[in-house]
């Protein structure tokens, strides 16, 4: 048993972070990754361009599932996680949410299968800008001085303590607070494919090089789990997209409110 | 115009636990790193190791101090 996994193990290559780098297509620099952000954007513009197009008292089929999807990010994430100031910030919420989205989505779509969000350069960009509008809101609002008073110390602890409190209220305000929503999404995505790429590749092997009744039964059971958990990432893909938004939006509400 | 549908009470008051669970998370992660940096530093400046234990004790003791400031407190 253990020669066989080992000589197993020689011919099958296990995904790895390899899988997650791109010749360029057609030896130039572009690669499937950049090829996925531009149709995504373009797919994202389109539809909200036509969608918005000519908008009607009563709507059309285009329209409502235009109107439908930008209604979602504004009563279940802008007015649940801000209130009623967040009506200002839902063309951003809702662009953040469809770009992230429809990246993650690429994950599972075929000849494309390949989360560009999975990308780190990407949700540390999105990351950077949310941080950028969370502090400008808070500093507009309270002043430079006052944003950063208001964040490093919290009125009601003794003087001394603070030299050591407000440091770290700093890094996981300006620091951490960017970076997990950063990590969270590359990492579920990278994951997310990593698994699905196991289990197809995997199986694959199993049914065709391994053989055998053992290899065709495992085979089997690996495909049809890779088919499951094509669903399970589609529902993961939304649900990164949905977090990142939403936390996004939760960290603007905070800098708004935050007037001790 | 708009069907208004204001907010579900008080802003986010059903999405709080959220922000509250990733922001202690973020609270212990930056005690320990900015502490642990500045022991790791004292350390390197003295040729001692016992400052980055300090500095690494001292920020988790001071972001569960503050885990509970902000979101332990009655």
């Amino acid at each position: 048993m253990n020669t066989l996994l080992l000589a197993a193990s020689d011919t099958f290559v296990p995904p790895g972070p390899r899988d997650f780098e791109f010749p360029g297509i057609g030896g130039s620099f572009f690669t499937k990754p950049m090829l996925i952000i531009v149709l995504g954007t373009l797919l994202v513009a389109v539809f909200f361009y036509f969608a918005a197009r000519s908008a009607q008292r009563v709507p059309g089929k285009l329209q409502f599932a235009g109107e439908s999807a930008y209604g979602f990010v504004r009563n279940s994430i802008a007015l649940d996680a801000i209130g009623h100031e967040g009506l200002r910030y839902v063309p951003y919420l809702a662009t953040l949410f469809f770009f992230i989205a429809t990246l993650n989505i690429f994950g599972i779509i075929p000849y494309f299968q390949f989360p560009a969000t999975s990308k780190i350069a990407i949700p540390l960009f999105l990351a950077v800008i949310s941080c950028v509008i969370f502090n400008a809101i808070g500093i507009r609002r309270m002043g430079f001085g006052g944003y950063f008073k208001a964040m490093m110390f919290p009125p009601g602890i003794p003087k001394p303590v603070y030299v050591i409190l407000a440091p770290i209220e700093f890094v996981s305000t300006i620091l951490i607070r960017p970076l997990t929503l950063c990590l969270r999404l590359t990492l579920n995505m990278f994951a997310g494919h990593l698994v699905l790429l196991l289990f197809v590749l995997g199986g694959e092997y199993l049914l065709r090089d391994y053989g055998g009744a053992v290899g065709i039964a495992s085979g089997a059971v690996a495909i049809f789990g890779s088919i499951v958990l094509t669903f399970f990432e589609a529902f993961v893909q939304l649900l990164q997209a949905y977090v990142f938004t939403l936390l996004s939006a939760l960290y603007i509400g905070g800098a708004l409110l935050e007037e001790h | 115009m708009h069907p208004d549908r204001t907010g579900s009470g008080p802003a986010g008051s059903g999405r709080k636990g959220e922000q509250d669970a990733w922001g202690a998370f973020g609270l212990v992660v930056s005690g320990v790193l900015v502490w642990g940096v500045v022991g790791g530093l004292l350390g390197r400046w003295l040729d001692s190791r016992i400052p980055v234990l300090v500095g690494l004790l001292v920020g988790m003791a001071a972001g569960l101090y503050l885990v509970w400031f902000r979101y332990g407190r009655p």
